[in-house]
């Protein structure tokens, strides 16, 4: 065989993308929205936090577009979030008001607040329940509502954080408020050392699955010891923005849902006298993303030579539409590259056989 | 009442309640919509614990309008994608801002309700608070 340069396939390329409707044709059955909206939220969440765009009813319906790909639903959110402009920033977000839904800390019992459970899968059974077969949805967002109506209203309050403690005992270090602006990842080249603010970035927006692994690595030795999570935390946060001529008054524009986490390790400093802390502050509730953050934070303060302390390593490879679009690529035509190779093997081989 | 309480009432409120308060407004005043809603973005800036800087977390869509009531502007932003809730909002504040919105009743019943809901909830969530109990001697750790 020759070089092979090649065009047209259009009309195959047509069909093709008509033919993935077929995939989603299998049933009479629409999949709602609002369905997937409430009663996939875990998956949602995790869509939003990778595509790093808060917007539950969009993400909803690109998991419906794409038979439920995450890869493909953070590209087509990425995509779309493109075509709007930035016409707001948020006034600092103070997670400290958090309205908790959850609130634990594998370090202290007592915590200021105390430890509230929330709703956990941790101390289930994994055993399937065939009951959600054929399970009664209207009855059970009934009993829901019910649920709630018939409670005592309990007064919502806001607790400091568990580092707070450790702090004012002078084991964590304590820094001044800085507002210096960040980086911002979604309109700069990330840069080597990177700022703070740009590995907390792209940490939060990274792939689930590539910082867990990560983090996992890291508790398998090839990084530091074992952190502790000191506080992982739930909940719904406000955000506001500034009221447009009025700069004493904020417009209030919803509450997120996000998953937040402090873990304490070993400070380097010789004598082991101090702690340091580790964050992570994911979108929704990703509470194993949060935590894995938070691991990597610290290892890429630290540094070191395993991978998960290399900031290069662990803040290029871990973008969710960067990473499957490099992968994917692989997938296309690539005649001339790959005949080019094979011509070379053959003249050798044919050198060889002289 | 300072512009977040207003908004954050707003926001929480059922969309006919606030499509109804601002069409009263819209019967006695004269309505023109300087900004037709459209969507847009918010980067979420937050200050992290360990070194107290700030750093962007991701960003949210919402839809933004500015009208004037009776001359007098307002403006809504809020998170999410529906057009006719936020105009209703901005001209709410339009009235607000041109004391043209004189009974403040309906907002603060309609808060008092969603702080009610919220504790309700919350009162919820905090039965899975855990109570600690030592397993040693008896004596507290």
């Amino acid at each position: 065989m020759a070089y092979v340069a090649v065009s047209g396939g259009e009309e195959a390329i047509e069909e093709s993308i008509k033919l993935l409707d077929y995939y989603r044709s299998g049933t009479e059955k629409d999949l709602e929205l609002e369905v997937i909206e409430k009663k996939m939220s875990l998956l949602v969440d995790r869509v939003m936090s990778e595509a790093g765009l808060y917007a539950p009813t969009y993400a909803a319906l690109a998991l419906k577009q794409c038979e439920g790909s995450t890869d493909e639903a953070v590209f087509l959110l990425r995509a779309y979030r493109s075509t709007l402009k930035r016409n707001f920033y948020t006034t600092v977000t103070d997670t400290r008001n958090m309205r908790m839904l959850r609130r634990i800390s594998a370090a202290f019992k007592d915590i200021p607040g105390g430890q509230v459970l929330g709703a956990t899968y941790d101390y289930t059974h994994r055993l399937m329940n065939f009951n959600l077969k054929n399970e009664d949805a209207k009855a059970l967002h009934r009993k829901m509502i019910d649920k709630i109506e018939s409670q005592d209203k309990e007064e919502i309050t806001s607790f400091g954080r568990v580092s707070d403690e450790l702090k004012k005992e002078g084991l964590l270090d304590i820094y001044e408020k800085h507002d210096e602006k960040p980086f911002d990842v979604t309109e700069n080249l990330l840069e080597f050392p990177a700022k703070r603010s740009a590995r907390l970035q792209t940490l939060s927006r990274a792939d689930t699955g590539f910082i867990s692994g990560l983090a996992y690595a890291v508790l398998r030795g090839f990084g530091q010891v074992h952190p502790t999570v000191g506080e992982l935390r739930s909940g719904y946060v406000e955000l506001e923005v500034l009221y447009t001529n009025l700069p004493e008054e904020t417009i209030y524009i919803g509450e997120i849902l996000l998953t937040e986490v402090e873990a304490f390790n070993q400070a380097e400093d010789k004598n082991q006298l101090k702690l340091a802390s580790g964050y992570g502050a994911v979108f929704g509730r990703n509470e194993n993303k949060a935590i894995a953050m938070s691991v990597l934070d610290r290892e890429l303060e630290t540094g070191g030579d395993y991978p998960p302390q290399d900031e290069e390593f662990v803040l290029m490879h871990g973008d969710c539409l960067e990473m499957n679009g490099f992968i994917s690529h692989l997938k296309l035509p690539h005649y001339v590259t790959f005949q080019s190779k094979l011509d070379a093997v053959r003249k050798t081989r044919g050198k060889k056989n002289e | 009442m300072k512009k977040r309480r207003l908004f954050k009432i707003l926001s929480k409120a059922d969309r006919g309640i606030v499509l109804d308060m601002a069409d009263e407004i819209k019967k006695r005043t004269e309505v023109v919509v300087i900004k037709a809603p459209e969507k847009a973005l918010a980067m979420i800036k937050m200050r992290e614990p360990v070194k107290e800087s700030l750093f962007y977390l991701g960003e949210v869509i919402v839809t933004e309008t500015t009208v004037s009531v009776n001359g007098v502007n307002g403006t809504a932003v809020a998170m999410g994608d529906d057009y006719d809730k936020t105009l209703a909002m901005a001209i709410i504040d339009a009235a607000y801002n041109g004391n043209l919105f004189a009974d403040e009743t309906v907002l603060l019943e309609l808060e008092k309700e969603q702080i009610a809901r919220e504790e309700k909830e919350n009162a919820m969530f905090m039965k899975t608070m855990v109570n600690f109990k030592s397993m040693d001697s008896g004596e507290p750790v």
